[in-house]
């Protein structure tokens, strides 16, 4: 557990010194700030375009983080060779691996926490208070970012920087379009395209599972049960990836 | 080029592309070709699509659509003949419908369809009802737990369309909701007696009566169950006294003689304490309480 937790640290250490975690906190700061501007134009509905505005910039900034400073800490690291002299040290690569994961994860839940200080103090602003749905969303959002994490992760393990975030990223946006995927599966008349379809569906992540942020902008109320099903099966997900991504990283020849 | 030109005439070349930038820009938009918006009146990417391509997003690209509908709207003055007011109106339906497509929970666009779709001229007429209506029954069916949606379809209903029934029943569902005011209810019952739906409006009295904890609002909804079982005696004397006239040319001179020659199994108790009365005319009214009518709905006017 201790090079986990040494490596975590160092990674967290190294991040807070990134220029562009700042750029990118930075961007979602003035887009929630904006928020309270943007929702002027609309009549009697702020909340609305407040939690959508918020719930939007911090969604984009955690996959960005993600996706481009995950894929930067193996790939980037491999690229540059910098990462022998950390395996030179009684480190495993699994280790390794995890390691860094961890410490990007308590990056992007230090992201969020900040960014949904943001949202309140806004509401507050405004005169809303923050319900339940919100947190929700902001949670599964977190989750998300973790499912993101470990396909960057993945990728950066066998793969170039450029690469393997262009292939993250790809996932991002097709995890999105899974439902209507399903309804493909579901629809298609040929027994070979549902086959397909239901494959591809089952192989990657559904991320509109994890996606709440319509029903908290909308102000409606989500079971806990749904919650906590959603945010396992992501977890469950990004386990995998992670073990696959130990898996092929273990076996990588880094010379 | 000596040092003392390249610093004047790198000066002048950067005024003169601040001057270029300046007038061409205005000139530009002088020249700005039409808005796709207002040559198509299909939106450029279905709401399915955009749905999908929204990436997750799609409550926030409902948003901006209702936003850009918001701003139409100040555009439409009521002074506008049709055909002027035509395009606004039919953009204005398409970025809504294209808002509540792409997130139909979206409970704000569809309070906004209601407000800002139906409008009327001086002449009597009245254009985007239905468009109104149609969005409003989907808003219904999304958001049956928001009393907005009901309340706007029935007022729709029963103000433009007339069709009394139909806004009894949606205002009744409005009335179901559990932060919607007492009055939606009391409205609905009563355009539900006009429409002659009488057992949808006796059902929903009797239910809100039962679930009513305040000694006001118990009181409210008993006054509310009487005279929906005064308007059922009513009906009940005016068609006995319609088939007495009929079989015998004369009008009945009362609730008894109509009881006396058959047309009535029984005189049917008043619940205020008053009593039935047939006029000379053959109407029926109450000593108690008038009848159950929805007022202010006279106007007719020409759905366009």
């Amino acid at each position: 557990m201790t090079p986990i937790l040494t490596i975590a640290g160092n990674t967290v250490r190294e991040l807070v010194r990134s220029k562009l975690l700042y750029n990118l906190l930075l961007f979602a700061a003035l887009f929630v700030a904006g928020s309270l501007l943007v929702a002027q134009l609309t009549i009697g509905n702020w909340v609305r375009i407040i939690l959508d505005m918020g719930l939007g910039a911090l969604e984009i900034t955690g996959a960005l983080i993600a996706i481009v400073i995950g894929v930067g800490i193996v790939a980037g690291e491999i690229q540059r060779k910098t990462i022998l002299p950390t395996l030179a040290k009684p480190v495993p690569r699994w280790a390794f691996c995890v390691g860094r994961y961890a410490g990007l994860l308590l990056l992007l839940v230090v992201d969020a926490v900040v960014v949904v200080a943001l949202l309140a103090a806004v509401l507050r602003l405004a005169g809303y208070r923050m319900e339940t749905t919100v947190l929700q969303a902001v949670a599964l959002l977190c989750v998300e970012f973790a499912v993101l994490s470990a396909v960057a992760v993945l990728f950066a393990s066998f793969s170039t920087p450029i690469l393997a975030a262009s292939y993250a990223f790809a996932i991002f946006f097709i995890g999105h379009l899974l439902p209507d995927l399903r309804l493909f599966a579901d629809k298609s008349r040929s027994a070979a395209a549902r086959s397909f379809a239901r494959g591809f569906y089952a192989l990657l992540p559904d991320l509109e599972l994890l996606n709440l942020k319509s029903q908290a902008a909308n102000l409606m109320a989500v079971s806990p049960a749904y919650v906590w099903r959603a945010a396992g099966y992501g977890v469950a997900y990004a386990a995998v990836v992670l073990a696959l991504a130990v898996f092929i990283f273990s076996r990588r020849d880094l010379n | 080029m000596p040092v003392f030109l390249r610093a004047p005439a790198a000066t002048l070349l950067f005024a003169l592309a601040v001057a270029a930038a300046g007038v061409l820009r205005v000139s530009a938009q002088r020249h700005v070709p039409a808005d796709i918006e207002d040559e198509l009146d299909v939106p450029p990417i279905p709401g399915e699509i955009a749905k999908a391509l929204s990436f997750g997003f799609h409550s926030l690209l409902a948003d901006l659509t209702l936003l850009e509908a918001i701003q139409i709207l100040p555009q439409r003055h009521g002074d506008m003949t049709p055909e002027v007011a035509g395009p606004l109106d039919r953009r204005l339906y398409r970025l809504l419908s294209y808002s509540v497509e792409v997130d139909p929970k979206f409970a704000g666009a569809y309070r906004f369809v209601g407000a800002a779709l139906p409008h009327e001229t001086m002449d009597g007429k009245v254009y985007g009802v239905l468009n109104a209506v149609q969005l409003l029954e989907k808003g219904l069916r999304e958001r049956p737990d928001d009393w907005h949606m009901g309340f706007l379809l029935g007022f729709l209903q029963s103000y433009y369309l007339h069709d009394f029934s139909a806004a009894a029943r949606s205002l009744s569902v409005a009335a179901k909701q559990p932060h919607a005011p007492p009055w939606v209810g009391l409205l609905a019952t009563r355009l539900a007696a006009q429409g002659g739906e009488l057992d949808v409006a006796t059902s929903l009295a009797e239910a809100m009566l039962a679930q009513a904890n305040e000694e006001e609002t118990r009181k409210q909804w008993q006054e509310r169950v009487d005279a929906l079982h005064m308007e059922r005696d009513l009906r009940a004397i005016e068609d006995a006294a319609r088939r007495y006239r009929e079989a015998r040319g004369v009008v009945p001179r009362s609730v008894q003689a109509l009881v006396a020659a058959g047309f009535l199994p029984a005189a049917p108790r008043e619940p205020h304490g008053g009593r039935y009365l047939i006029a000379a005319d053959g109407s029926v009214s109450s000593s108690a309480a008038e009848r159950l009518r929805a007022y202010g709905l006279a106007t007719k006017f020409e759905i366009h």
